[in-house]
């Protein structure tokens, strides 16, 4: 018998990142490494676990089988609990019926048997390509106390850059008055993270209204928010501020890593009260030889630097031989930068080989990236902006 | 698979490393960055097919007890099977001060009978080893022995005095064994861990017990290689060993394990060790550290200088500080300008701005928990 649950957490996972380029081709989005012990899904499970939410829904859709095995039971966010926990949840068929998701909304829609068995008063919506820390129990809070039918965290970013979000115009009390996506020109920069809280029963009518609709894309941004605008629903604002940065590009994705070595830290990932959990390996301690320079570095179990690493972020167990040097990189876990090779303003994924003498990336120009698995051959150039990989 | 089962033993050796044992079994004492001795004997047990490991526990195991928890680490928090501590519990059957190795088995009994493996690996948790559990457990059935005892030829394990050395025939079967001579006469060390049929060692404790009998060793063992009572044989272990009986001998380990050599072999791929987690971002070397030869966990933030040390989660070096030959526990604070050379801080030891502690590397010193130094 499963008990009834306040609030039910449900995870978009699907998105296929083409934006990432190699770097998804074997993986989905939120299964990328990142901050060279986590990958980018930890941190809206941790967000879950420190904010007392336990029961979460994980969507996912493509190359699932890496993000499967790594949310596994769940237990490394304390989420293999037995009243609720990580529930992974493809797309399926029922005898005839039974398709893809097709849009964020629809993706929602096709689980509404998974929520309901948890019989929860609201549902919190969130997207896995962001690196932040939030406690959406506040955010709970603030929905419940205005009475609101949606919640939608927003931030304030950039004016300059508020055309390429979904942009709130909200009245003096935090009430949201307008929802514009993509703007040319913005009425405000209150930017919307797709962090969404929902009463179930009213989102619940809404997806069913928002799936007779044919014309409809069956989006979130583009159908739900606006449908639920138009017909005066109450929709509040709550903002966030603390940091938040999206990576779903190669380039944000690095600078996010960068952004992990700067001092004092924007996210402070050493807080005992509000831990970002990861699933760990079994890897021995880091060993730094008598002959390495690490400077300006983050670097996690089971790495061996015998050469130089500088303002750079080396994963779970990736080695540095002698005379090799990585300058303002990301290291994925595993991979191995060869005697005398030099890596520079470069994103390695993950079990990659840089041969002895290869040169991957430049002092200038733009980030450089080399898949998953890839050999790059002794004394190979990949050029600064260039990326390799099957 | 499934036909080994663990049994470890952490009473005997309370008190031999000073400071870092006053409050802790040897079993629980903190090794190589991140992990426990323990560790090593549990994940053993686990890639050998174990997953029914008995801990026997006799004095302050609180610190044990915290670490292992259900044993989910390990993968032994099973419905069937699965981590089973057994304290020391007073009952008609039962002293809670063991006498003995054989004596704490004896009050045990109905863990063991209640378990349904055919073999049990029993240890001892004083010396740091991984092993290939699989790999004795067949040499085991193909000798057809009734049991067999772990040995290393490391002489590092010699000590005058103590320990238990033994000399094999041809056929890998102990012929002669001595305990704790002056001289010791065979290189082949015991390493404090045999296997055994289950079945046998209920018989073996229960006859042992009976008759006043409590060393396994002494008047077990000894006894039946000498009247060929049992058919004994030894099983060499390859691994790099450390007997951790003191204070120098607990520094010379950490010390070797800065070997990548070292390290390789102890560490090996097919036997992954597991500890218990603190989900500590990964360790920064801030602009201007300078870190040579050095074993670093998680969670640490590095200004100053560290050289030849083995650093636990969460130790943080500030700016100007220099940490050199020293082992540092969980949480060790290092202020600004402060020497720490040839000393081992238990955790979370701050050591104040400007301060020199120093010692030699032939009498490494322990700062106790939570001294501010």
């Amino acid at each position: 018998m499963i008990r009834k649950k306040e609030c039910v957490a449900m995870l978009l996972a699907g998105g296929q990142g083409t934006r990432l380029g190699v770097l998804t081709r074997h993986m989905a989005k939120p299964a990328v490494p990142f901050g060279g012990k986590y990958r980018i899904i930890d941190f809206p499970l941790s967000n879950c676990t420190n904010s007392g939410i336990d029961t979460v829904g994980v969507l996912t859709q493509f190359q699932p089988l890496e993000l499967n095995a790594y949310i596994g039971s769940g237990a490394p966010w304390d989420l293999d609990v037995s009243n609720g926990g990580v529930y992974v949840l493809p797309p399926y068929h029922t005898g005839k019926t039974g398709e893809w998701y097709r849009g964020t909304a629809n993706a929602i829609y096709q689980n509404i048997p998974f929520i309901q068995q948890f019989d929860p008063d609201y549902v919190l919506i969130l997207s896995g390509d962001h690196i932040y820390k939030m406690d959406y129990a506040a955010m709970l809070r603030h929905h419940i106390e205005h009475q609101a039918d949606a919640t939608i965290a927003v931030r304030q970013v950039p004016w300059e850059e508020a055309s390429r979000f979904g942009i709130m115009n909200t009245d003096p009390e935090g009430r949201i008055i307008e929802f514009e996506e993509k703007p040319p020109q913005p009425k405000s920069n209150n930017a919307s993270m797709g962090v969404y809280v929902f009463t179930w029963a009213k989102l619940r009518a809404y997806l069913e209204r928002d799936e007779q609709d044919t014309k409809s894309s069956n989006d979130f941004g583009k159908n739900i928010i606006p449908t639920m605008l138009g017909d005066g629903c109450r929709m509040v604002a709550f903002s966030f501020n603390d940091y938040w940065k999206d990576v779903g590009t190669v380039s944000s994705l690095w600078e996010a890593n960068m952004d992990l070595l700067t001092t004092p830290l924007p996210i402070d990932l050493h807080d005992k009260k509000w831990r970002v959990y990861a699933r760990s390996f079994g890897s021995g301690p880091q060993f730094i030889a008598a002959d390495a320079e690490v400077d300006d570095s983050l670097v996690t179990e089971g790495c061996e630097v015998h050469g130089c690493v500088k303002h750079s972020i080396l994963s779970t167990g990736v080695i540095v031989e002698e005379g090799a040097q990585v300058i303002d990189s990301v290291i994925m876990p595993g991979s191995i930068i060869r005697n005398g090779a030099v890596v520079r303003r470069a994103i390695v994924a993950e079990n990659a080989e840089i041969g002895a003498g290869a040169v991957v990336g430049g002092a200038k120009g733009d980030i450089a990236v080399v898949g998953q698995g890839v050999l790059v051959p002794e004394g190979e150039k990949v050029p600064a902006g260039t990326q390799c990989g099957q | 698979m499934n036909d080994l089962m663990g049994l470890i033993y952490t009473g005997d050796n309370g008190d031999r490393m000073n400071e870092l044992t006053a409050l802790r079994a040897v079993a629980a004492v903190p090794v190589c960055s991140r992990y426990r001795v323990i560790d090593f004997l549990l994940s053993s047990l686990v890639s050998g097919g174990a997953r029914n490991v008995g801990v026997i526990t006799q004095k302050n195991y609180r610190s044990l007890m915290d670490h292992l928890g259900s044993g989910k680490e390990w993968d032994l928090h099973g419905k069937r099977q699965g981590l089973v501590i057994l304290p020391p519990f007073l009952t008609a059957d039962s002293v809670g001060v063991y006498s003995g190795l054989m004596d704490a088995i004896r009050s045990n009994q109905q863990y063991l009978r209640r378990s349904r493996e055919r073999y049990v690996l029993v240890t001892d948790s004083g010396i740091l080893y991984t092993a290939d559990f699989d790999a004795m457990l067949s040499q085991h059935i193909r000798n057809g022995a009734d049991i067999t005892l772990m040995y290393s030829n490391d002489k590092g394990l010699l000590r005058s005095g103590s320990g238990h050395y033994m000399r094999l025939d041809e056929h890998g079967r102990v012929r002669e064994m001595e305990s704790s001579p002056m001289l010791p006469r065979f290189e082949s060390v015991y390493m404090e861990a045999f296997l055994i049929r289950r079945e046998l060692l209920i018989e073996l404790t229960d006859r042992a017990v009976s008759r006043a009998h409590y060393h396994f060793t002494r008047e077990v063992l000894l006894q039946a290689v000498r009247d060929e009572s049992l058919k004994i044989y030894g099983w060499q272990n390859q691994s790099p060993v450390w007997r951790l009986d003191s204070v120098q001998a607990y520094f010379d380990c950490s010390m070797a394990l800065l070997q990548s050599s070292v390290r390789r072999q102890l560490f090996r791929p097919d036997i992954p060790i597991w500890t218990k987690i603190r989900d500590e971002m990964p360790t920064r070397y801030a602009p201007g550290a300078q870190v040579k030869n050095s074993l670093l966990a998680d969670g640490c933030i590095i200004e100053g200088t560290v050289e030849n040390s083995v650093l636990f989660r969460g130790v943080r070096v500030h700016r100007g500080a220099v940490v050199r030959n020293a082992v540092i526990f969980q949480d060790g604070y290092i202020m600004e300008g402060a020497h720490v050379e040839g000393c081992i801080l238990d955790k979370q030891v701050t050591v104040r701005e400007g301060l020199t502690l120093s010692a030699p590397r032939t009498y490494p010193v322990v700062i106790s928990k939570g001294t501010i130094v």
